[in-house]
């Protein structure tokens, strides 16, 4: 397809606490040996699309230490392939120094590389929703439409409601966008499609749009380009009917991960390959004495105790007598001995010592930064 | 030709050979692409030992069944050896000026690819078995082979005394120079059996390849020839001892052994080794999920597997799925194949992609014979089909599906 992917490796209103402080929200990890990204890419990927640039701005070496040059996802190339857009500051200038001041902004200093390539079409998305989507149907809906852009919506899930800040579409029955609202406003209960973040244009658009907008001082990108210009151009909702995961606070990526245990869930989330770094670990090892239930385990962990409803990431040691809970294991962390865990996240290269007992809550999980000896 | 660069060591890798005693586990791939301990196909223990050495430019010579184990090798990228210089290459036969011919034994195998050696223009040449499972630095053998001045170092194993006169035995002095090399002697005079690791300089290999093509009575293999011609000749052959772990995987029986010796932590092969990590290709499966019924004792599984069943003392492929009620034991299945509800499957090795059906029996399913022996190991083919209900005895070799009960 003749598309250039562009991902957002950042977001402004994550609430990730100690998740994101030692990272950028799209290389947290997910679903045991994933990233965020992981996913991401393997959509371009998977939909024939093999030129796509990560945008990011704060905390990315983790992205870049796991993206690589995108060999796992076949984007080593020539033509096209992986770029990572880092930040780049102008000797002299200190003002804003590092960061953008608004996802237009992001835009335009990169505008160098985006110019650069030969796509026809650009595809924007965010990090912070995981899904499944091929890219084909949405360009054919794009181009079928008749969409100066692509705006991809999902209805509400039932009985979840959105965090505070979500842009929701309101479009005419055929789909046309005319109005966006933010959840948490005065409209507050009202059920309205949410944006998911990804938008489908031409490039040149993108170019013109970006070029006028910061001529004008505009920054924001639902605010001054979606909703500024719905009434003048044909903005087209296309409605993502499959699953994704919201990641945007603590509880929220607990919660998104452990929907992971049910099985129709993975179907549809793994239908497609998905792929991320190879890391050539052993097979899970599970000695004498071991129990496991309803649990996601990657390669490379060693499991002597007991692990229920439990995601854990690759290299990961249990130790005999553990009990792990409801809870998610990053990698090669080791808990030891008779360490009591249920609702904890653990991130990378925890060690939690023999005895130990850590508890939390559905609502609050229990986070333990990298690295630390609990 | 300037996209070449002198090596100091290549590796030639022997992976032509059928392993017909492997039975219908090689019906449709050559033996050193059978898959092996989890998540490894059995090549990829030589080629590990190789990158982790630091060999860079391997050939890999193919003959028998290429398809699999070509496609499995490609560019060479899961072991890093995908290099601007050097880099893994299939070498298989192929047509000369006015003949072409197979690869006629070992050594005629390296002759036909002289001039690939010769590429690289090493000072010595690693000769490798694309079939046994061990972890060797070839790196310390070489700096042995240059400290003795030797044309030629064989690795050797010390067995015991009785199993001697299954392998090539090297009777050496003191300071393990080679005197003399028996094929599979009846009545050993030493202890140090090949183990099919040689490094040759490569002038004097050459001159012996050449020499041995020339003789029209010589079988052209490495054993029979190719080094008593060395030690005929008066050459400086030397036996480097490997202490560690190491296995011919060549028999149903042994290729079942040292999978479980994965499992059993008094055998000191271990895997979960960082620095010297034994690399393969890998499917892109999501991670393997474990359900509420399965229960797992002393079991290697890995990725992209469903467990909902009992497992125990077994090597579990990816993409496998046990379903609920299923009880495996002392058992291997290989990549992809599905073991229905409360089907039992002891002392079994069932090869990729087959679907047992529900309530099926295969194996031993009482265990231990009297005699303290394990009972003789089942093997179920690739890609087939057993039905529901059908009852396997133990030591079959079941090639084909089974689709009808009546035909039992």
């Amino acid at each position: 397809m003749n598309a250039l992917g562009i991902v957002f490796a950042y977001s402004d209103r994550d609430n990730l606490r100690e998740l994101t402080k030692i990272r950028t929200l799209a290389s947290v990890p997910f679903g045991g040996k994933y990233r965020i990204i992981d996913f991401l890419l393997s959509n371009f990927v998977n939909s024939g699309i093999h030129e796509v640039s990560i945008i990011a701005r704060n905390n990315y070496n983790s992205l870049i230490d796991h993206v690589g040059a995108g060999k796992e996802w076949d984007l080593t190339r020539k033509i096209g392939g992986l770029r990572i857009l880092s930040p780049f500051s102008t000797p002299g200038v200190t003002e804003n120094m590092g960061n953008y001041l608004g996802t237009i902004d992001a835009l335009y200093k990169c505008m160098h590389s985006i110019k650069r390539s030969r796509a026809e079409y650009v595809i924007l998305s965010g990090s912070s929703i995981i899904y499944t989507m091929n890219f084909e149907d949405v360009m054919k809906s794009h181009i079928e439409r008749n969409a100066d852009i692509t705006a991809v919506y999902a209805k509400p899930r039932e009985g979840e409601l959105l965090p505070q800040g979500v842009p929701m579409l309101r479009m005419d029955e055929s789909e046309r966008l005319y109005e966006l609202n933010y959840s948490g406003d005065e409209n507050q209960g009202q059920i309205l499609p949410a944006s998911l973040g990804v938008f489908v244009m031409r490039k040149s658009l993108l170019e013109s749009l970006v070029a006028d907008a910061i001529a004008y001082g505009r920054y924001d990108f639902y605010h001054d380009i979606i909703q500024r210009l719905c009434g003048n151009l044909n903005i087209i909702g296309y409605e993502h009917k499959k699953i994704f995961f919201e990641i945007s606070s603590v509880s929220g990526y607990m919660k998104e991960n452990m929907k992971l245990l049910d099985a129709n869930i993975r179907r549809e989330i793994f239908e497609e390959s998905v792929y991320t770094k190879v890391k050539d670990s052993v097979p899970v090892q599970y000695c004498t004495g071991s129990k496991v239930s309803n649990s996601i385990i990657s390669d490379g962990c060693t499991i002597e105790g007991t692990v229920i409803n439990s995601i854990l990431s690759r290299g990961v040691i249990v130790g005999k007598g553990a009990l792990v809970q409801n809870s998610i294991i990053m990698q090669n962390t080791e808990i030891m001995r008779n360490v009591t865990l249920n609702y904890v996240i653990l991130d990378k290269d925890v060690i939690v010592r023999e005895n130990r007992q850590l508890v939390g809550h559905e609502t609050y999980p229990v986070v333990i930064e990298k690295k630390s000896i609990v | 030709m300037p996209y070449i660069k002198k090596k100091e060591m290549i590796a030639m890798l022997l992976a032509g050979g059928q392993g017909s005693r492997l039975g219908i586990l090689t019906n449709h791939v050559a033996k050193p692409a059978v898959p092996f301990g989890g998540k490894y196909r059995i090549i990829d223990f030589t080629i590990s030992n190789c990158v982790n050495s630091g060999i860079d430019t391997i050939g890999v010579l193919t003959q028998y069944r290429p398809l699999e184990l070509n496609a499995y090798i490609g560019n060479g990228q899961p072991w890093d050896l995908d290099r601007l210089f050097g880099g893994i290459t299939i070498l298989p036969p192929y047509m000369k000026a006015n003949v072409g011919e197979w690869y006629k034994g070992t050594a005629n195998a390296i002759y036909q690819n002289l001039e690939f050696i010769e590429m690289s223009h090493p000072s010595y040449v690693l000769i490798l078995s694309g079939d046994h499972i061990y972890k060797m630095n070839y790196k310390m053998m070489l700096d042995y082979h240059i400290e003795k001045g030797a044309d030629c170092t064989i690795a050797v194993l010390d067995v015991p005394l009785e199993e001697a006169s299954r392998f090539g035995v090297m009777n050496t002095d003191d300071q393990l120079k080679i005197y003399e090399f028996e094929e599979k002697p009846p009545q050993p005079k030493s202890t140090l059996a090949s183990m099919g690791v040689y490094i040759f300089n490569w002038e004097k290999l050459q001159a012996y390849l050449k020499a041995d093509e020339a003789d029209k009575t010589s079988e052209n293999d490495f054993g029979k020839n190719i080094i008593p011609n060395m030690l005929k000749a008066g050459e400086k052959l030397y036996a480097y001892e490997y202490k560690g772990y190491w296995k011919d995987v060549g028999t149903v029986e042994s290729l079942w052994e040292a999978n479980m010796d994965l499992l059993n932590p008094n055998v000191p092969i271990e895997l979960n080794d960082p620095p010297w990590k034994i690399y393969s290709r890998n499917g892109i499966l999501p991670p393997q999920y474990i359900g509420a019924n399965a229960k797992l004792n002393n079991v290697t599984i890995s990725e992209g597997c469903y467990i909902d069943g009992e497992v125990e003392n077994s090597i579990i492929f990816p993409g496998v799925t046990v379903k609920e009620g299923a009880v495996v034991k002392n058992s291997i299945i290989m990549p992809g194949t599905t073991v229905g509800a409360d089907s039992v499957v002891e002392y079994t090795i069932i090869a990729a992609d087959t679907i047992i059906g529900s309530k099926v029996c295969m194996g031993a399913c009482d265990g231990i014979l009297n005699d303290g022996k394990h009972p003789e190991i089942t093997v179920i083919g690739q890609g087939i089909t057993i039905a529901d209900g059908t009852m396997i005895p133990a030591g079959a070799m079941i090639g084909e599906s089974i689709l009808d009960k009546e035909e039992q």
